[in-house]
């Protein structure tokens, strides 16, 4: 019977210990990086005509958006505050796996799922109200408006998928203490995902 | 009913067989992760797009070769839908899969990773890009594109163009990341060889300028979905959302990459190190950062003019000659020091890097009138100057376009030459490469002598309406047509170059050997590049494993 003192089963062991492997390199930390990038130069550029083309109405003496037109600030606050609550979850999901808690980040994951789809319901019930219709004879595009609505709604269901895989990789042990990196990337792009939202809440729900 | 776990021994033999046979072609095609061959499926089909686009603008220009009335097309709409079927060809289906191609094929090898970063995306990257293509050029036939007359032809051209450039981006994603996060242990970020450098920088430029494009093409597939676009005239607007990319200072980025592989062909056929290696990453990445606060600077919007004079504009355009000379000139030194052997790779890589320099330089010509009416707003006199000076909006800038084209294909030649045999473990004769790049380069000067002599003749960009245009556009014209088609005979001659490796000829000798890391890889390089992880230790890893230590 083998006791506690008996070492004579790691005889096998080299006199030498090999030097650690090298650091796992953050290929997919980089990757979401500049993904981002990308994404924010595109919201940039479709927010830079809004603004223009919004100005440029306006100074025409027309209004932006057609008289019938609402745009309640409730849901937009409440969608801001769903994504920076979904934030602050995912910063809980990071914290946890550094922990090796990996209870607590599924939690905070499927939290942060459910807040996704609380933010796209919200968006969906927005532009049901807003009763803006996407043709008209105006000088004014809604289409601008919707696109930037929509490509935002497209951005914050690609950050889902993006929770989704890295919950199943957690749930498979993919990440602990020892490999951070898909969720320091997931974190890095829902913040872009936040960032991105203020600006669009900003440029189209508080100006009007 | 009784189950058995295991297999009949009779199956044993033919599982054994079906192993052993190798998976059909297109499977393995469909389903590589290797960098080597993602790179080589960028580059043929690459080349095979630019090659339908420059016939395509050949024809084009031939058309134009008789203004009485339109031959081929059949009226001035159609005609401006075909030239925008060129425009995409040669910029979305050709010169930048051309350099993701080659970046692709190369990079992994040169900072000494073991694959390109994400494999299986970079190959989705190109099965997206191959498929939305294809359909982008469906969608010309069915009379989508700018100035369609079917509105659901051109929102079909729309998505498949926002498709096309996320695929784009995708793939320079992919080169960006394998730079910055899989180089090799000890690879400084300043030891990068340079063709790597202006892959990245090209990259970078990439990821920030092709998205401006993507939101301009969401918003007109939405102004067309929404009937705010409901004529083919008023369809015309769409065609600004590549104008900037195909406007100088902007326009150079697309060969940007050119650069890099000239000085990396300089070094090797010299076999000497250059003497301010930082100097030299570093105006290629000036260079870059013009090219991309350019894009920025003239970015309007939805189909606006460029605004030609934009003071940074002028000055961007004015300061993207420099990084230019300095890195020829850098470069060049080392050719003076080393004794250079005349192969394909330096022939064409310097072709290319003096193309790019040329474009920059005629580029200047279209900045005399914006700063004569800035010295005359500012000092309130008059400065008599010739009316061909105004060339905004003129073929002008076509011109330049063509010296690009010719400066990229170029270095295509120079880069499928020069690394070839790590790729396909041959080299294809020499003199094929050099004919290519002459062929190229002659085909660019035609192009571009006969649009900026166009252009100064006050001939504009769009000739559908034929009594616009001026004496001598025929002329003009059948030249640019026959410089469109000197560079499709180097776009065969470039495929050739790529087919006939790929079908096992060419010579089984490795021609020559550089002082970078990929020369270190067996040649073809395995799988994997490398026999083991490498560890670099100075810019120049193959010189350091020289019997001198680099005593060069």
């Amino acid at each position: 019977m083998t006791t506690a003192t008996d070492i004579s089963g790691f005889d096998n062991l080299p006199e030498a210990i090999p030097a650690p492997s090298p650091a796992r390199p953050r290929l997919l930390l980089i990757a979401t990086a500049l993904t981002s990038v990308a994404i924010a130069m595109g919201f940039a550029g479709l927010l830079g005509i809004y603004i223009e083309t919004r100005a440029e109405v306006i100074q025409t003496g027309e209004r932006w958006l057609p008289g019938s037109t609402v745009i309640p600030l409730t849901q937009p606050n409440m969608m801001a505050i769903t994504l920076l609550l979904a934030g602050y979850v995912i910063a809980w999901a990071v914290s946890s796996i550094r922990n090796d808690d990996q209870g607590n980040t599924n939690v905070a994951l499927g939290l942060t799922l459910m807040l996704g789809f609380a933010y796209l319901a919200q968006s969906a019930y927005l532009m049901t109200i807003m009763e803006l219709p996407a043709a008209g004879d105006t000088l004014a595009r809604p289409t601008l408006l919707y696109a930037l609505v929509a490509a935002h709604m497209i951005l914050v269901v690609a950050a889902m998928a993006f929770v989704a895989g890295t919950f199943f990789r957690t749930v498979g042990g993919n990440y602990s203490s020892r490999d951070v990196e898909g969720l320091y990337a997931l974190a890095f792009f829902w913040g872009v995902t936040i960032v991105l939202y203020l600006a669009v809440w900003y440029a189209i729900y508080i100006t009007k | 009913m009784a189950l058995t776990e295991t297999r009949p021994e009779t199956d044993a033999p033919e599982a054994a067989v079906a192993e052993a046979t190798p998976a059909p072609v297109l499977e393995r095609l469909l389903s590589t992760g290797d960098h080597k061959v993602i790179g080589r499926l960028w580059i043929g089909f690459g080349a095979l797009f630019l090659l339908a686009g420059l016939v395509v603008g050949a024809v084009g220009a031939f058309e134009q070769a008789d203004l009485g009335s339109f031959d081929i097309v059949d009226d001035g709409i159609e005609f401006v839908q075909a030239q925008s079927a060129v425009r995409d060809l040669i910029v979305l289906g050709g010169l930048i899969p051309l350099a993701i191609g080659v970046a692709t094929m190369i990079v992994p090898l040169q900072v000494g990773a073991s694959s390109i970063a994400f494999a299986r995306g970079a190959a989705g990257a190109f099965w997206t890009w191959l498929f939305c293509t294809g359909v982008m050029a469906a969608s010309y036939l069915m009379n989508g594109g700018p100035g369609g007359g079917v509105g659901d032809a051109v929102q079909l051209w729309t998505l498949t163009q926002i498709a096309v450039i996320a695929a784009l981006v995708w793939g320079l994603i992919c080169v960006a990341t394998t730079v910055m996060g899989a180089r090799a242990t000890g690879m400084r970020f300043e030891w990068i060889p340079a063709s790597s450098w202006g892959f990245f920088v090209y990259a970078i430029g990439g990821i920030l300028m092709l998205p401006l494009v993507a939101a301009q093409l969401m918003l007109g597939y939405l102004d067309v979905r929404f009937g705010y676009l409901p004529t083919q005239e008023s369809r015309l607007t769409l065609l600004g959302a590549l104008d900037t990319l195909t406007h100088a200072p902007v326009v150079y980025w697309l060969a940007l990459p050119v650069l890099g592989v000239a000085v990396d062909a300089i070094v090797t056929h010299t076999g000497v190190t250059l003497r301010f290696p930082k100097v030299v990453l570093g105006a290629i990445g000036v260079f870059g950062v013009l090219s991309m606060a350019a894009e920025v600077l003239v970015w309007n919007g939805r189909g606006r003019p460029i605004a030609f004079d934009n003071g940074l504009l002028v000055v961007a355009t004015l300061a993207a000659v420099l990084p230019i000379l300095a890195t020829l000139a850098l470069a060049g030194e080392a050719l003076k020091r080393g004794k250079p052997a005349m192969r394909t790779p330096l022939v064409a890589g310097l072709l290319s890097g003096l193309l790019l320099l040329a474009a920059a330089a005629v580029a200047l010509l279209g900045l005399v009138h914006p700063i004569v009416s800035f010295i005359e707003t500012a000092g309130d006199t008059s400065i008599d100057l010739p009316d061909g000076f105004a060339l905004a909006g003129t073929t002008f800038a076509s011109g330049i376009l063509g010296l690009v084209v010719a400066a990229s294909v170029c270095g295509a030649v120079a880069a499928v030459n020069q690394w070839g045999h790590k790729i396909w473990g041959r080299q294809v004769d020499g003199r094929l490469g050099i004919l290519a790049a002459l062929v190229a380069a002659l085909g660019g000067v035609v192009w571009a002598a006969s649009m900026v002599a166009s252009g100064f003749a006050g001939q504009g960009r769009d000739l559908s309406a034929l009594s616009e245009a001026v004496d001598g556009a025929e002329a003009y014209n059948a030249a640019a047509g026959a410089g469109m088609a000197l560079l499709a005979v180097s776009g065969v001659l470039l495929l050739v170059s790529v087919l006939l490796p790929s079908i096992g000829l060419g010579s089984q000798a490795e021609p020559f050997r550089g002082l970078t890391l990929e020369w270190l890889a067996p040649s073809p390089a395995p799988l994997s590049n490398f026999d083991a992880a490498p560890v670099v230790t100075s810019p120049y890893p193959a010189l350091d494993a020289t019997d001198d230590g680099g005593a060069q």
